[in-house]
């Protein structure tokens, strides 16, 4: 028994071992196109687990996650810029989470107290206040035009195009830099998500979700674990905003709209609600879809090469059809979301391998959660 | 509060006996429809207490009452010294007060998940700790979830510990519930009809496993139960509502010979025995 929870702990990490080194990759051998994808997808994944946490976990509806990652991208741009206070950016990035974190504690007496589609509406207003405030206050926002980042620099390795570095022959510019940040805060959200899913705020979370009363009962405090839930979810935003800042080098307040919000909900209801991989795994289709339509608008049938004002479809346009459809699909044929139909994929490919397992030891893979409990006989 | 920690960690053993469970004329209006009326009884340290009535006669609003979910208009519920009507359901949850749901309320999840969510006033890891793996939360972890485990076999549901409770037969999910319940290390435990909708055998399973909880941890417990038959062999003392008005109160053979009780669960006429 013991040798197999050995074996099954080697096996784990060994598989962890080898997706860390292809994950280190791509840079020797994609150019800054591909580099760039990965990126914002790796931005998208921290913002769409920190959303997860939030709608999925703790089924707290947010429209307000742009805002935060717009406290983030301008909080550190502010922090580390002229006009701001200029401190060293190696500081800035956990001051702008933390400011992240901040705004979303301002907000707790809302959030701790409003629950589920509420919530949504209620943070409805803080992307359009926030889009105000980044229009209007110039002199911190840089207004409409916004504020060029200054890139971030550790220990005197700075994240950008500069000092001609060459690594194993291949020339690393700002992408190939950042690409190893982006995994290392990547890395930094997957552990400590999963470490708070799978212990007690991670079940106190779930329990709020699935039945109030319940997790009362049994001593969680509601309002306490509902604004809590709501300041980390805001802080993984903060982080993804800075890391969005760093790769676009230019922070600009029409980004971080209500559009933006939609898209991490796209996110996490296609990655299947509250689970850090399918958050993950819908954060990397929703980004990359658009960047990888734009790029070979030329190949794809119906749709328009982009700036092209003849009425066409534009890349841009043609991927928020694909994703809207694929939001449809997910929920009509799996509402767990790609992380559910990995899971069930799963549990027959292992069942598959082993056919005889005594029958008190095989567990049946379980249940997709409640929504998927409706009756589907009316689909065609 | 001190007390229950050193408890706990001693491995959820009781050695003290626990605090006393006063309701002192406990009212409760919901527009117009009196639910509960002046409702007065004490829960001796360590007894079985049961809370009998017709549908309707406002015994489940008695322990929403209990547990916090519902707020008296008038009267008080007092744990020992603490008064209770005044604390938000967590408190009274960390007061040693845990109950279970006469529908069955899990959440998704595996048992040992659902078991873990009882342990959650007792355990400390925050969102920090756990965040980062801390190994002090870690450490703590491990130590509950084997807790817990115990607590699993002890109610028979150590088979089914990684299971997710959505596949569990009605028995064992409301078994899951009383698990759960145990899980707190309560000194007082609420059971709102714990044997609903369960079979024979599973009906046996859960009498046994309530009278040696009371034996063995010596808790108090308030039982909600329309099988008479458990009332009887399990409870020191029986409470009858009926409209919210307590209407008879005594050991269980003296309300089940009480002309009151008779007619409010067979009408007036009614010269039977009880309405098992």
């Amino acid at each position: 028994m013991s040798d197999r929870i050995t074996a099954l702990l080697t096996h784990r990490r060994a598989t962890l071992l080898v997706v860390a080194v292809l994950l280190c990759l791509p840079p020797f051998y994609l150019d800054a196109f591909w580099l760039r994808i990965g990126l914002f997808s790796m931005a998208a994944a921290i913002g769409a687990v920190g959303l997860a946490l939030l709608s999925g976990t703790a089924g707290q509806l947010s429209l307000g996650h742009a805002f935060f990652l717009a406290v983030g991208a301008y909080g550190y741009t502010w922090l580390a810029g002229d006009p701001g206070p200029g401190l060293p950016t190696a500081l800035a990035v956990p001051l702008a989470v933390l400011m992240a974190g901040l705004a979303g504690g301002l907000f707790s007496p809302v959030a701790g107290r409003v629950k589920g589609i509420y919530l949504g509406i209620a943070t409805l207003a803080l992307v359009f206040l926030g889009h105000h405030v980044l229009l209007t206050a110039e002199s911190v926002t840089g207004g409409f035009n916004g504020r060029s980042v200054p890139p971030l620099s550790l220990g005197g390795f700075t994240f950008d195009s500069d000092g001609g570095l060459n690594v194993l022959g291949v020339p690393f510019g700002a992408e190939e830099r950042l690409w190893f940040l982006g995994l290392a805060l990547f890395a930094l959200t997957w552990f400590t998500a999963r470490g708070l899913l799978r212990s007690r705020p991670g079940r106190a979370l779930a329990a709020l979700r699935d039945s109030e009363t319940a997790a009362a009962v049994m001593g969680v405090d509601v309002a306490r674990h509902r604004s809590a839930a709501f300041v980390v979810s805001s802080m993984y935003a903060g982080l993804a905003g800075v890391l969005l800042a760093l790769a676009f080098r230019r922070v600009v307040p029409d980004y971080f709209g209500l559009v933006l919000s939609v898209d991490y909900l796209a996110m996490i209801v296609i990655g299947g609600l509250g689970s850090v991989a399918g958050a993950t795994a819908g954060a990397v289709f929703v980004t990359a879809l658009p960047l990888l339509m734009t790029r070979y608008a030329d190949q794809l049938p119906l749709v328009a090469a982009p700036g092209s004002a003849d009425g066409a479809v534009g890349p841009t346009e043609a991927a928020r059809y694909l994703y809207g459809a694929a939001i449809v699909l997910v929920l009509l044929y799996a509402p767990d979301g790609l992380h559910g139909l990995a899971r069930r994929a799963r549990d027959r490919l292992r069942r598959r391998r082993t056919p005889t397992t005594a029958p008190d030891t095989a567990v049946p893979s379980p249940p997709p959660p409640a929504a998927a409990a409706r009756p589907k006989e009316h689909t065609p | 509060m001190n007390d229950r920690t050193t408890r706990t960690r001693a491995g959820g053993t009781s050695t003290t006996a626990p605090p006393e469970l006063t309701v002192r004329d406990v009212t409760v209006r919901f527009a117009g429809l009196t639910a509960l009326d002046g409702v007065s009884f004490t829960v001796a340290p360590g007894s079985v207490h049961a809370l009998i009535g017709p549908n309707g006669a406002g015994k489940s609003t008695c322990f929403n009452v209990l547990s916090g979910l519902c707020r008296p208009d008038a009267g008080a519920v007092t744990l020992g010294g603490t008064e209770l009507t005044r604390l938000a359901p967590h408190r009274i949850a960390a007061l040693g007060v845990a109950r279970t749901f006469q529908n069955i309320v899990t959440t998704q999840g595996t048992v040992a998940d659902n078991l873990m969510l009882g342990r959650h006033a007792l355990t400390r890891a925050g969102f920090t700790a756990s965040a980062l793996r801390l190994p002090g939360a870690r450490r703590e972890q491990r130590e509950h979830l084997a807790r817990a485990r115990e607590i699993a076999e002890l109610t028979g549901l150590g088979n089914h510990f990684d299971a997710p409770v959505g596949l569990l037969s009605y028995g064992d999910r409301k078994r899951v519930e009383l698990a759960r319940a145990l899980c707190l290390e309560p000194r007082v435990l609420l059971l709102d009809e714990p044997v609903a909708g369960m079979n024979a055998a599973e009906r046996a399973r859960t009498a046994e496993v309530v009278a040696q909880l009371r034996a063995e941890l010596g808790l108090s417990v308030v039982l909600v139960e329309h099988d008479m038959g458990l009332v009887m062999r399990l409870a020191d003392e029986v409470t009858v509502l009926d409209f919210g008005r307590p209407i008879a109160h005594g050991t269980p053979d003296e309300v089940r010979r009480d002309p009151e009780v008779l007619r409010a669960y067979l009408g007036t006429d009614a010269t039977g025995e009880d309405a098992a």
